[in-house]
Parts: C-alpha cells; sequence; structure tokens
C-alpha cells in the first residue's frame, strides 16, 4: 500500500469539518502516514496535477463555483464529499425555501445586492460533479471518516455505510429514549453512522448526516406533534434542518 | 435444592463478598429508567426496578462484540470468558435466556456466546415493580423459569434465595444463612404468583390459538394497517429479551495494519436485514415495512413455538414502551389480530 495523494478542498461551510479532522486528535496521526497531502485549501503554493483522493467540503452554491470543481474532477481519481454541506446542502440549503431578497437582505443587509455576494440555491457537491463516495455529518465523525479512509486505502470497491436509522445506535448504548424524557427526537428517520452521540449527551438528534432511505415523514411529523409536543409547524418543518434538499418538497434546480 | 433466609443486610454484605471475588452485573437507574451495569458499589444495585432499556443478555452477548482481531502475523480469537455474576434478573428475562441458550446451541454452536454464557452465574430476583407496559403473567406460560443457579425473592420480613446449581451453591460458600421457614417459603411463592396475576397487560389467548390465527392471517390486510407508522427502526429488536440475530463486519484499524471482526445485534424490523446480494446488485426479501412487521410477529408467536415449546416472547414489554409510533405492543397486536 503507498502513500495516497489527497488534496482537499472547501467550498460554501462554515469549515467545521476541517476543523473536527484537527480534533481527531493522535490515533489520527497513524492515518496519515498511508496519505501525501498534496493540496490544502490553496494553502500550498503548488497545485497538484494528479490527486488520488480529493476531498471537498462545503456545498455547491455558486454558479462561478462549477468550473472549480470540474477541475478538481479532471485532477482526481477518487472525490470524496465529506461534511453535511457537500454531502445534502447542509445548513446552507435552509435558505432554499425561503424567499430569495428576504434572506439576502437578512443575512447582507444594505450590501445584499453586491455581486460577489450573489448566490443560488445551496446544492451538494453531486449537483455540479460526480462524486464518488460521501462522507456525512455535521460535523463528520472520525470513525466515519477513518471507516471510509481505510476502506479506500485498502481499494475496497463498495464503501459499506449503515442504512438503518439513529435508534439502533442509541439503543445499543442503551440511552434514555428523548420520548421518555418528555422531549423529541428525529433518530428513528436519521441516517446511522455517528454512533448515536446527541440523544447519549441528553440532546435530540437532528439528522445531521440526512435520512434513511425510506424516511417514514408522516409518522415522524404525527409521533414529534402527539409526543414530542412540537407545534404543527415546527413538526413538519423540523426534518429540513439538515436535508431540505432530500425531502420530497424539495426546489428543483 | 435449600431455601435461605436473608435480612437486608445479610443480602448487602453478600453482594459486598461476591464483588470482592468477581464482577457483578445488575440492575443500576439511569435517569428516569434502569440498566443493567457493572456495580462500583453494592449501594447503587436496585432491585426494585421495572426493567431495564436493554435485557441482561448483554452481560454475555454484548450488543458489540469483536470475534478476531488480526494482523501480519495472523488471527487470534478475541473471546476471552471471563467468570461474572449476573445479579437480579426477574423471571421472564430467565426464560428468554434460556431460550437463547437453546437457539445458540442448536445447529452450529455459538463458541462465542456459549464460552461467555458458561463462565456467568445468573441470580434471579423476584418483580417488586412492573413495568408499565409488561405482560409476562401470560407469554409463553408453557416454558418454565429455568436455567439459572439461585433466585430471590422479596417478602415482608427479608428474602428469600434458592440455591437451583451447583454454580449458585458456590457463591453461598462461607456465608451463615439460616434456612427459610415454611411460613418464609410459602409467602415467597405467593408474592411471585402474585407477580404474574398483576401484571398491567395481559393476553386472553392461548399460545395455539394465536399461532394458528397468525398462521391463517399470512394475506391480512392487517399488516398493512399495523405497520403504518412504523419507522423500521428496529427498537423492538434491539430491545427484545428474545431476539438474537447480529450483522459481522470486518473493519482496520486506524493503523491500517491491523483490524477487527466484530459482531453487532441486528434487527429484522430494519430495511437492510433482508438485503442480500445477487447477481448485478442486491435484492430484499423484504421489501415492504408490513411484510417485516408480519415477519417479528411470526418469529415471536409462532415459527419458533416447537423448538423452544412455547412462543418467544417472554411478555417484558419493552419492544411496546421502546416504540416510539406505539404499534409494536403484541398484547395490542394480538388482540386486534384475533378479533380479526
Ligand atoms: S432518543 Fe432518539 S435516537 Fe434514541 S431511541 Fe429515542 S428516538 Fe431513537
Ligand atoms: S445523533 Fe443525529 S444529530 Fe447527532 S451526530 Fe448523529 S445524526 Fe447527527
Ligand atoms: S416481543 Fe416484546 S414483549 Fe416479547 S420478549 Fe420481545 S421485547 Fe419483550
Ligand atoms: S429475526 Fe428479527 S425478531 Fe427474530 S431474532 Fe432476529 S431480529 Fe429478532
Ligand atoms: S414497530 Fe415501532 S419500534 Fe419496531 S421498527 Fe416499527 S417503529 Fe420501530
Amino acid at each position: 500500500m503507498g502513500k495516497a495523494k489527497c488534496a482537499w478542498f472547501d467550498f460554501t461551510s462554515c469549515e467545521g469539518c476541517q476543523i473536527e479532522m484537527t480534533n481527531f486528535g493522535e490515533p489520527f496521526l497513524e492515518l496519515l502516514e498511508h496519505v501525501q497531502p498534496v493540496e490544502f485549501r490553496e494553502a500550498m503554493s503548488e497545485k497538484a496535477e494528479e490527486i488520488d483522493v480529493a476531498f471537498i467540503e462545503g456545498s455547491f452554491s455558486r454558479e462561478a463555483d462549477r468550473a472549480r470543481l470540474e477541475d478538481i474532477r479532471k485532477r482526481a481519481k477518487i472525490v470524496v464529499a465529506y461534511g453535511a454541506c457537500a454531502t445534502s446542502g447542509g445548513i446552507n440549503a435552509l435558505k432554499n425555501h425561503q424567499d430569495r431578497e428576504d434572506y439576502k437582505e437578512f443575512v447582507y443587509g444594505k450590501d445584499k445586492d453586491m455581486p460577489h455576494l450573489d448566490t443560488q440555491e445551496a446544492k451538494p457537491i453531486s449537483a455540479a460533479i460526480k462524486v464518488d463516495y460521501e462522507i456525512r455529518g455535521c460535523p463528520i465523525s472520525r470513525d466515519d471518516f477513518v471507516n471510509v479512509v481505510s476502506q479506500l486505502l485498502h481499494g475496497t470497491e463498495k464503501v459499506y455505510i449503515p442504512s438503518y436509522p439513529v435508534c439502533v445506535e442509541c439503543k445499543l448504548r442503551e440511552t434514555v429514549c428523548q420520548y421518555d424524557q418528555g422531549g423529541h427526537c428525529l433518530g428513528q428517520i436519521a441516517r446511522a453512522g455517528c454512533g448515536a452521540p446527541c440523544p447519549a449527551d441528553g440532546i435530540p438528534c437532528e439528522a445531521c448526516r440526512g435520512l434513511i432511505d425510506h424516511p417514514n415523514l408522516e409518522a415522524s411529523v404525527k409521533v414529534l406533534k402527539e409526543k414530542g409536543k412540537l407545534p404543527a409547524r415546527w413538526a413538519e418543518s423540523k426534518a429540513r434542518m439538515f436535508t431540505a434538499n432530500l425531502l420530497p418538497d424539495a426546489k428543483a434546480d | 435444592m435449600p431455601t435461605y433466609h436473608l435480612s437486608e443486610t445479610e443480602l448487602s454484605s453478600w453482594v459486598n463478598a461476591i464483588m470482592a471475588t468477581q464482577p457483578v452485573i445488575g440492575p443500576v437507574a439511569k435517569k428516569s429508567r434502569f440498566v443493567f451495569d457493572r456495580l462500583e458499589d453494592s449501594a447503587d444495585l436496585r432491585l426494585d426496578y421495572d426493567t431495564t432499556i436493554l435485557p441482561p443478555k448483554k452481560a454475555f452477548f454484548p450488543p458489540k462484540q469483536d470475534l478476531l482481531h488480526f494482523d501480519a502475523s495472523g488471527v487470534r480469537g478475541a473471546i476471552k470468558p471471563e467468570s461474572k455474576v449476573l445479579f437480579g434478573v426477574h423471571p421472564y428475562d430467565i426464560k428468554a435466556i434460556h431460550m437463547l441458550d437453546v437457539l445458540f446451541a442448536e445447529g452450529h454452536p455459538d463458541h462465542a456466546y456459549l464460552a461467555n454464557r458458561e463462565a456467568t452465574t445468573i441470580i434471579g430476583s423476584s418483580v417488586q415493580n412492573h413495568y408499565q407496559h409488561a405482560f409476562f403473567g401470560t407469554a409463553s406460560p408453557s416454558v418454565p423459569v429455568q436455567g439459572h443457579d439461585a433466585f430471590l425473592t422479596k417478602i415482608p420480613d427479608g428474602y428469600t434465595l434458592d440455591i437451583l446449581s451447583e454454580k449458585g451453591r458456590k457463591l453461598i460458600e462461607g456465608q451463615n444463612f439460616k434456612p427459610a421457614s415454611a411460613e418464609q417459603t410459602a409467602a415467597s411463592e405467593k408474592v411471585n404468583e402474585d407477580a404474574k396475576a398483576n401484571c398491567p397487560e395481559k393476553l386472553t389467548y392461548t399460545s395455539e390459538e394465536i399461532k394458528a390465527k397468525l398462521k391463517a392471517s399470512w394475506d391480512s390486510p392487517l399488516w398493512e394497517e399495523a405497520s403504518q407508522d412504523c419507522f423500521s427502526c428496529g427498537s423492538c429488536n434491539t430491545t427484545c429479551s428474545t431476539c438474537y440475530c447480529f450483522d459481522v463486519q470486518d473493519t482496520w484499524n486506524i493503523d491500517q495494519k491491523s483490524g477487527k471482526r466484530y459482531r453487532r445485534w441486528d434487527a429484522c424490523m430494519t430495511t437492510e436485514f433482508a438485503e442480500v446480494s445477487v447477481q448485478g446488485g442486491t435484492e430484499n426479501f423484504r421489501e415492504t415495512k408490513a411484510a417485516r412487521y408480519r415477519h417479528r410477529m411470526m418469529r415471536k408467536a409462532a415459527y419458533l413455538n416447537d423448538k423452544l415449546g412455547g412462543p418467544a416472547c417472554v411478555g417484558c414489554g419493552r419492544c411496546s414502551g421502546a416504540c416510539t409510533a406505539d404499534i409494536a405492543n403484541p398484547v395490542n397486536f394480538i388482540d386486534k389480530l384475533m378479533k380479526s
């Protein structure tokens, strides 16, 4: 197993996933022994002609970014989108369901019409280029990242990610259910892989890794209202926080 | 085998004596619920628990368990049985453990399970408080409470302790317990009978009636109807006393040179459970939530009855409480089915 030439790029995001990677700590350095960084957020002066694995963070939210993404795709053998922004549009995609003038005014105030602040709807990286692997989560979790990278390094063709929901992992670590404490949760429809840290820390799962393949959204809204005691409007839009582009009412391009 | 009488003080000094020689796993409080956990202090033991989030099988069949470790030098088994005492198991969970003993020993015996099980001494406990969904008084009545090593019953003036096996006898060596009187033994029998009779929920049909009706209802519209709100979340499996399916995965360690094979409790209610590789892709042989819901009910009340001497549901009620959609409760479903 030679060292894999890896490059990191970022688009519309809070860069939290990069920070999370630096938080992975000591054992993570062992993984880096198998990796040769060739390009890092333009922080390295060199531009690599050939990249084994390109890691892309952030969502595709400006048409102007398309050329840069296509250039990465051309140079990279494997493209990995990591983090919710890159894989689903993430938090950024919340604006897709709001009036464009409203959110521009709210965020940028009097500067809202400056040309460099113009954005389109926030989309996952896969809306612009072909993505080979996705590492979900806001932010990504260490075990998940290591799992995908290990499988890539060893040349596994199909990377296994769970299609069952967070409840499975939550139960396996014997967390007291949010619904047993008068709370609410999206764990029943959220895709697992993170190890269910949020309910274990006493906060609801917000489905930051997106939804399972066939989420029972109707039942979710019903349970959020009846058991979780959420007001109807909140219950109905709850699952949208990280998955605006994945829900049936998502806006088309 | 003999029955003794223990005072509250004798009980705690006995627990301390066992803890001095080996790990003791017992029910302890966790927020509003209870869990089986390794006791740090005998005062944490909560024999008044109603039920635990996960069943006690986890003491020898953990939710996640390494089976093998490998590196360039070879492969090593990761099962290292450790003597331990599982303390305070309710009768319905004792029944369930015995069912697992039968299922893991048949066909290709599961040595990982059997070795850890063998190293465990089980001390049962009477039910002092009922979980709100418990129906163990009417679940699988033909299956006896068996396979444990001792049983402790709370009676008005302390506890009676039945010693039921050689493993159980070993645990009281050096103790000076007095034999229980005839009144004390009678009181403990009544406590355990009452616990069954006082379950908050009840099945009102026999196991045979339920099994026959289930088998005749393969095409019933009820499956679709009952599973409408199902999330396919598997909580009714992962909390179940008698579920025994697991998934096996191989992973690399972070160094990319060594790795492990582990297993994890699986759940037939999730969509990927019945997904198998076929040429050119995958195929799911229980595609709909109705088919999965039917499968679970069949597994619990029909398919395994002959093998186990009764249905593979012991009435702990954990599934009913764990289901956030409120549809997993076997008592409610069976009532609806029998009336259909
Ligand atoms: S807390 Fe959330 S994730 Fe955990 S079991 Fe309850 S609903 Fe599922
Ligand atoms: S528990 Fe839910 S919100 Fe928390 S990390 Fe997992 S998927 Fe994200
Ligand atoms: S089916 Fe439900 S009540 Fe029956 S043993 Fe399993 S968890 Fe307990
Ligand atoms: S098939 Fe389903 S119900 Fe049966 S043991 Fe396995 S997970 Fe449990
Ligand atoms: S019946 Fe309830 S607990 Fe079981 S998979 Fe469906 S929603 Fe989850």
